[in-house]
């Protein structure tokens, strides 16, 4: 290494600079502190949420879309087990099945079944994810797909999710969750031609992991 | 009853110098029309079994042929991990734009639903006879309000997003029901909207070549077009990558041509060079190079007249040709010298043809191998050696009666044959030791004979890893399984692929196979889609009934006329056909799994099967399920390409093993003496066991190629075995006679030597082979049939 690029003494002046700025940073990390300790956020939710390890619950939905003369509305199951299983079942108006495990995406209709690899469909997996995701508090999974914004407090809180991917923005707006502790409520899910749909969830057979 | 003394026959010797002219000029006449090719398919083995035809059909012009993988990887420099992301994506949407405009694709997919376009309208305009849904029931009361409940309970989701605007049109999603059986279970990842591998850094784009597979000059420019497009669509720091058969091929072939010429030109060089060497005479070259161009010509014309082409690689094994044809000419050149033409006929032309003979049996080895390439070699061979010993045998009497002039380095070459001669017999039992260790290492080091098909084939471990790695990447691992009809024509073999799907439905239902790609799905036989159009109601009854299946539902029955006017069209569609479908990218993917026959072979149709990642498919679950549709069969790819390699190694050991037994039979019936056959195969047998020790030891995988270069061994060598016996028979050994053996024995251990040093593969088996087993087998006959003490002539 040469030598000849050691930084000068400071002056006085260059001095006072310094420490005026140290000042400035250590008052900045205190107030984050604090605020972090006050709030809850991304962090706090999802460890709260990653509590429970697998749950069962009944799911109703009303989903309203433009172009049809009335609300749709179905109701069935849903089940989830971490790391990244989930299964939405559809009990009414028609029996529908949509299991996720890993990667892979198998969808059933009456008879007919249908995988899919669901990197291989960022729109199925914008929607899986904000779901699953928030489900077993996941929040890489979160983070990598959307920009999360956690309101209010461990007794009630919402996570609204917004894809980051430009493309994907163009189909589904936002997703909204909404639950009290480490149950989730309610998933709202905004498309960007305005037609949205909103899931109420009753916890059934809540699985808690050991403490 | 052959008139040695003079004077000769003149009319006999005209006759003879007539007909070898005439035979030369038709020769080179076919030789001149050939048609010379350098594909690889050559080098692919026959096929037995029905399942092996249908893979090799595949591999030799099908679908797999045509598809080019291309990978884009980098990024900008200094750019962070997404930016690069998003400057490949950006460059796969630019390369794919570029490819399309090209003209030299059928289709390139990069991941982006706009390449669908073209194929979403024409799907959607045939929905009602291409949707597997559509029958009688779809179209009942019932039928009608299930379809548009399961429609409308997509929206609201992503996937109904797709299905808005067409709602109105297509209430019952049978546009869906059709894209649903298209989307390949095993898709690629998509970020950034385009492919990317989910191993590696890398977008990925799969390309289907216009050109047939076979066409090689086809995929040359389509191989060049991406490159051009490469230059222009990719962004500083991103770089390309290309795979696929066709890439191999056009290499592969760009890689025999020079090496043909390379081992031609080298080839002549060094026998020229050995030539002058011997004789420092124009005309004993001269005459020395007629069985050799007589030969060489004589190959061609066979091959072409028995394969009806001639394989380049022919041409690059031929070079041994001019090392084996020349020793004819060297025999009679330096031991005819003095004695005359009669006496050589008597003394050695008996000698030289039971030479002849066993190198031919060695070359009929390879006319049954089931490869036509190494058919090729050994009929170019055979034809090659017999034209060029005939020559000597009946042309050279009479155009130098007296042998060849000048004499060279020939006197110090035979001095020095004459010292080796002398003291390699001391050197018996050190011969004797070597080969029982090499027997020892033969049969107690690990086997070496662990070479497989891909051995075959020029392309290296490194492309063909890159090749496996970009297929991972976009789910066309080639290594799969399928199910393969048959049909007397287009419609009998897309009927007999619908029997497969109908079967295959359940095993997807029971979770035995993923998914699979059918051509019926793309393209439903005739009778299928009349069937459809026929349960499509009147627009009366239609209205009727949509009247009251809608009734209470989300979609009134009066915003549903788009639809009722849409059956009606359809009521008069003809059937699409794959003439209808040329114009979209469907083809492509029809064409890639229907098989056209002609008058030797039925139309086939494929049906590709997937699997759980990583798992294999429960091959009987299959068969078992598809066992009522005649003339199904399920293949297994690598395990075909494994049994079809396994055969030909087993057959060539019989082959081996046959044509070694050959060659002693032979020579037994020849000598008719127990003792010289046992002493002439002591040096064969101890020459071969040290170059299969050497190769042993030497760590190489040795497959069906290193065991031809065995046999050719025992051919070849047993001349120079056969030469000694026949000195020591006769109780002297002239100098010349020793001279040619060395001079014969260098020209042949040069051009397998050239061979050995070759790129490629084939040829470099049997030149690695062949090359110190020729030399050894000189070196211990020398010892072990020579005498010790120079009881020689000088």
């Amino acid at each position: 290494m040469p030598t000849a690029r050691l930084p000068r003494p400071p002056s006085a002046d260059r001095r006072r600079v310094v420490v005026a700025l140290a000042a400035l940073c250590a008052d900045a990390i205190v107030s984050v502190r604090t605020a972090n300790a006050a709030a809850f956020d991304l962090e706090a939710l999802t460890a709260l949420l990653a509590r429970v390890r697998s749950g069962e619950a009944t799911f109703v939905e009303t989903r309203r879309i433009e172009m049809l003369d009335r609300t749709l509305t179905s109701s069935g199951r849903l089940s989830f087990k971490a790391p990244d299983v989930f299964v939405r079942e559809t009990l009414k108006p028609r029996r529908e099945k949509l299991a996720v495990d890993g990667n892979t995406l198998t969808t059933s209709i009456g008879e007919r079944s249908r995988t899919l690899q669901l990197d291989a469909s960022p729109e199925a997996s914008v929607v899986v994810e904000a779901i699953r995701g928030t489900l077993t508090g996941n929040r890489a999974a979160l983070e990598r797909l959307f920009e999360p914004h956690v309101d209010g407090d461990a007794k009630s809180w919402t996570l609204e999710l917004v894809p980051r991917d430009l493309r994907l923005r163009g189909q589904v707006a936002s997703v909204r969750v909404a639950g009290r502790e480490s149950t989730v409520r309610e998933v709202r899910v905004l498309l960007a031609d305005g037609d949205h749909s909103v899931m109420t969830i009753e916890p059934v057979a809540p699985g808690r992991a050991a403490p | 009853m052959t008139t040695a003394a003079p004077p000769r026959n003149r009319g006999r010797d005209r006759m003879a110098v007539a007909l070898w002219l005439a035979a030369i000029a038709a020769a080179l006449v076919v030789a001149w029309r050939a048609h010379y090719v350098a594909d690889l398919s050559a080098f692919l083995p026959s096929a037995p079994t029905p399942e092996q035809a249908v893979l090799l059909d595949q591999l030799r012009s099908g679908a797999t042929s045509r598809l080019v993988l291309i990978g884009i990887e980098g990024g900008p420099v200094g750019g962070d991990p997404d930016a690069a992301a998003a400057a490949r994506a950006q460059a796969s949407s630019r390369l794919a734009a570029a490819l399309r405009a090209s003209g030299r694709f059928a289709s390139v997919h990069n991941g982006e639903t706009s390449a669908w376009a073209d194929a979403g309208k024409f799907v959607f305009a045939h929905r009602y006879l291409l949707s597997p849904a559509v029958d009688a029931e779809r179209f009942s009361v019932a039928g009608l309000r299930d379809a548009i409940e399961q429609t409308v309970g997509l929206l609201g989701t992503p996937a109904g997003t797709l299905l808005k605007p067409i709602l109105f049109r297509d209430p019952t999603g049978e546009t869906l029901r059709i894209a649903e059986a298209l989307t390949p279970a095993r898709a690629p990842k998509v970020e950034h909207g385009v492919w990317v591998s989910r191993s590696a850094p890398r977008a990925v784009l799969v390309a289907t070549t216009l050109a047939d597979g076979a066409d090689l000059d086809g995929q040359e420019r389509a191989l060049d077009a991406i490159d051009a497009a490469s230059t222009a669509a990719l962004s500083p720091g991103l770089g390309v990558v290309v795979s696929g058969a066709g890439r191999f091929a056009v290499e592969s072939r760009a890689r025999i041509k020079s090496e043909v010429e390379r081992l031609a030109v080298l080839g002549s060089i060094a026998i020229v060079a050995l030539l002058w060497l011997a004789f420092a005479s124009l005309r004993a070259l001269a005459v020395a190079l007629l069985p050799v161009a007589t030969g060489v010509v004589a190959g061609i014309a066979a091959v072409q007249l028995g394969f009806g082409q001639v394989h380049g690689m022919t041409l690059g094994f031929g070079t041994t040709l001019i090392g084996e044809a020349v020793d004819y000419a060297i025999y009679y050149l330096i031991q005819s010298r003095g004695a005359g033409a009669g006496q050589w006929r008597r003394e050695s032309w008996p000698t030289v043809r039971l030479g002849l003979f066993t190198s031919l049996i060695g070359f009929a080895a390879l006319v049954f191998t089931g490869f036509p390439g190494l058919a090729q070699l050994g009929v170019f061979s055979i034809a090659g050696l017999v034209a060029a010993a005939a020559t000597t045998r009946f042309v050279f009497p009479v155009l130098v009666p007296e042998g060849a002039p000048g004499a060279g380095f020939r006197v110090r070459l035979a001095a020095a044959m004459r010292a080796a001669a002398a003291v390699l017999p001391r050197w018996r039992a050190g011969v004797a030791a070597l080969a029982i260790a090499s027997l020892a290492v033969v049969l107690l080091a690990p086997s070496p004979w662990r070479g497989e098909l891909s051995a075959l084939s020029p392309v290296s471990a490194n492309e063909l890893a890159r090749d496996a790695a970009l297929r991972a990447d976009v789910g066309a691992a080639d290594a799969g399984t399928l199910v393969a009809v048959a049909g007397n024509d287009e419609q009998g073999a897309l009927a007999a692929a619908e029997a497969v799907d109908a079967r295959l439905d359940a095993l997807v239902a029971d979770g035995v196979v993923v998914g699979y790609d059918s051509p019926a799905r793309l393209l439903p036989p005739a009778k299928t889609q009349e069937r459809r159009r026929a349960a499509l109601p009147d627009e009366k009854t239609l209205r009727d009934r949509l009247a009251e299946s809608t009734s209470g539902g989300p979609i009134a029955a009066s915003r549903l006329e788009p639809f009722v006017a849409d059956v009606g069209t359809a009521r008069a569609q003809p059937p699409v056909t794959r003439a209808a479908l040329a114009a979209t990218p469907l083809a492509a993917a029809v064409d890639a799994l229907l098989l056209p026959g002609d008058a030797t072979r039925p139309w086939r149709a494929l049906v590709n099967l997937h699997g759980r990642d990583g798992q294999a498919i429960d091959a009987a679950r299959v068969r078992g399920a598809i066992v009522d549709v005649p003339g199904a069969r399920i293949v297994a790819i690598k395990a075909e390409l494994d049994a079809i390699y396994a055969r030909f190694v087993r057959e060539a050991e019989w082959q081996a093993a046959l044509g070694a037994g050959a060659v002693a039979l032979l020579l037994a019936w020849q000598l008719r003496s127990a003792r010289r056959l046992a002493a002439l195969g002591v040096p064969i047998a101890a020459a071969t066991l040290v170059v299969l020790a050497a190769l042993t030891l030497a760590g190489s995988a040795l497959g069906i190629l290193h065991l031809v270069g065995l046999l050719l061994t025992v051919a070849i060598g047993s001349n120079y075995a056969l030469f000694f016996d026949h000195l020591r028979e006769r109780d002297s050994a002239d100098a010349d006679t020793l001279a040619s053996l060395l001079l014969a024995n260098l020209t042949t251990v040069a051009s397998f030597g050239l061979l050995a040093s070759s790129s490629i593969p084939v040829l470099h088996a049997v030149g690695v082979v062949v090359a110190p087993g020729a030399l050894l087998c000189l070196v211990f006959s020398a010892a072990w049939l020579g005498r010790p003490q120079a009881r020689i002539a000088a």
